[in-house]
């Protein structure tokens, strides 16, 4: 066997250093020194492998694996919560937070309700009762009556709250609001009965 | 007292745990996932030499035999060898949609240089930290036919015949390839030891 035959055998994908070397290289020096170095890089990628023999995948795969077996299944999901759940319960409870600190704080810098005055009174039209739902655009500038709201008898009290509501509940009432309107704030003279109750609406910005 | 280990149940085989999860068998799944995840991943690694591609493969091919659209046979091989071949597949569609698949070239790191000057034989020091280094970017460096056939069969003890099934070739081209690889390395690894800034001067001792 001469040295290109004795590679083409491939020795080097045998044997391990220490190993009795094959027949052909016992007899050709160059081809042992050139096999001992096969069999070195041979070592070499062992101690390659052995460095990376911990290396595994992340845990969260096969969480997420998991998750996947369980779909494809059709088994029901860990009882475990899901990552957003104690975020949407701080978030829901720091808008609860919010808005009764909102309420407050309007309450608080809500006017005082006022006595009608001849004008006010003259613009409630009592004598003429409540206008028909729907007639808004008649009712311009007007007091509109509240639906489901009790008339103000002709001797009752009543006060006059100046407030801010959102467009939209202007729909209610019969005004045409546009749809990209309807969160804008809008003033509003609200008619309060001597219960207290709400009777009537003047919105002061149309 | 201490159960005899003669006594004892031999673990389940690969395909007695994929029976048992083709059957919703959650436990067989995490088994089977335990057993053959870590090769895969550092096929994947030592492949692409990206751990977040090493990840995203490692999970793709086992979605994919949850999903079971591969269609494994165990008449033509292995489970392990079939995991290995979509874990190729997926590696290779995402070098060639990176293009980072790198030629073998010297990366010309300086602080090997002087390592490498004063060191004439590249192989002797395989067994420390920086002669493993070394030969683990030259493996790196390998062009892709032959860093998988490396990686299967050197790194991950794959035998032939399965690096054949996993690459799609006869048993005597994983051979010629592991023979080229080899011989590429041991090039890469004289080569860095005999920089061409250099030439053929081998300092062996530095004096200032």
């Amino acid at each position: 066997m001469n040295c290109q035959e004795f590679w083409d055998t491939m020795p080097e994908l045998e044997g391990r250093p220490g190993v009795e070397l094959p027949l052909h290289a016992r007899e050709c020096h160059a081809c042992a020194a050139l096999l001992d170095q096969q069999r070195l890089l041979q070592a070499g990628l062992r101690n390659v492998a052995a460095g990376c023999v911990r290396l595994e995948a992340p845990a969260r795969v096969e969480t997420r694996l998991l998750a996947a077996f369980r779909g494809q299944a059709g088994m029901p999901g860990p009882p475990s919560r899901r990552w957003w759940t104690p975020l949407a319960a701080w978030g829901g409870a720091t808008a609860v937070v919010a808005a009764a600190a909102v309420l407050l704080f309007v309450h608080e810098r809500r006017p005082a309700p006022q006595p009608l005055t001849a004008t006010e009174l003259a613009a409630l039209d009592w004598t003429e009762g409540w206008q028909e739902e729907g007639d808004a655009e008649a009712a311009s500038g007007e007091f509109i009556p509240l639906p489901n709201a009790a008339r103000l008898a002709p001797n009752e009290d009543g006060n006059l709250v100046r407030v801010e509501v959102p467009r939209s509940t202007m729909i209610a009432l019969g005004y045409p609001v546009a749809a990209d309107r309807g969160a804008e704030l809008v003033q509003a003279d609200v008619v309060l009965g001597s219960d207290g109750l709400a009777r009537a609406v003047r919105f002061l910005d149309e | 007292m201490n159960e005899n280990p003669m006594t004892q149940a031999p673990p389940d085989t690969d395909d007695e745990l994929l029976l048992r999860m083709r059957s919703g068998d959650q436990q067989a799944f995490v088994a089977l996932y335990r057993r053959r995840q870590s090769p895969l991943y550092r096929f994947a690694l030592h492949m692409s030499n990206s751990a977040t591609v090493a990840e995203d493969v490692t999970q793709e091919v086992f979605l994919a035999l949850i999903r079971d659209d591969c269609g494994y046979d165990p008449e033509r091989g292995t489970l392990s060898g079939y995991l290995f071949g979509i874990a190729r597949k997926m590696v290779l569609r995402r070098l060639e949609r990176s293009r980072s698949d790198v030629a073998l070239e010297p990366d010309g790191e300086e602080s090997d240089l002087v390592e490498l000057v004063c060191n004439p034989d590249p192989l002797a020091d395989l067994t420390r930290k920086e002669g493993i280094a070394a030969l683990r970017r030259a493996v790196q460096a390998l062009p892709r036919r032959y860093r998988e056939v490396v990686a299967l069969c050197d790194l991950e003890e794959v035998d032939y015949a399965e690096a054949a099934h996993v690459l799609g070739c006869p048993i005597g081209t994983v051979r010629s390839r592991l023979h080229r690889a080899r011989a590429l390395l041991l090039d890469k690894m004289h080569q860095e030891r005999s920089p061409r800034s250099v030439g053929s001067l081998r300092p062996v001792r530095c004096w200032i």
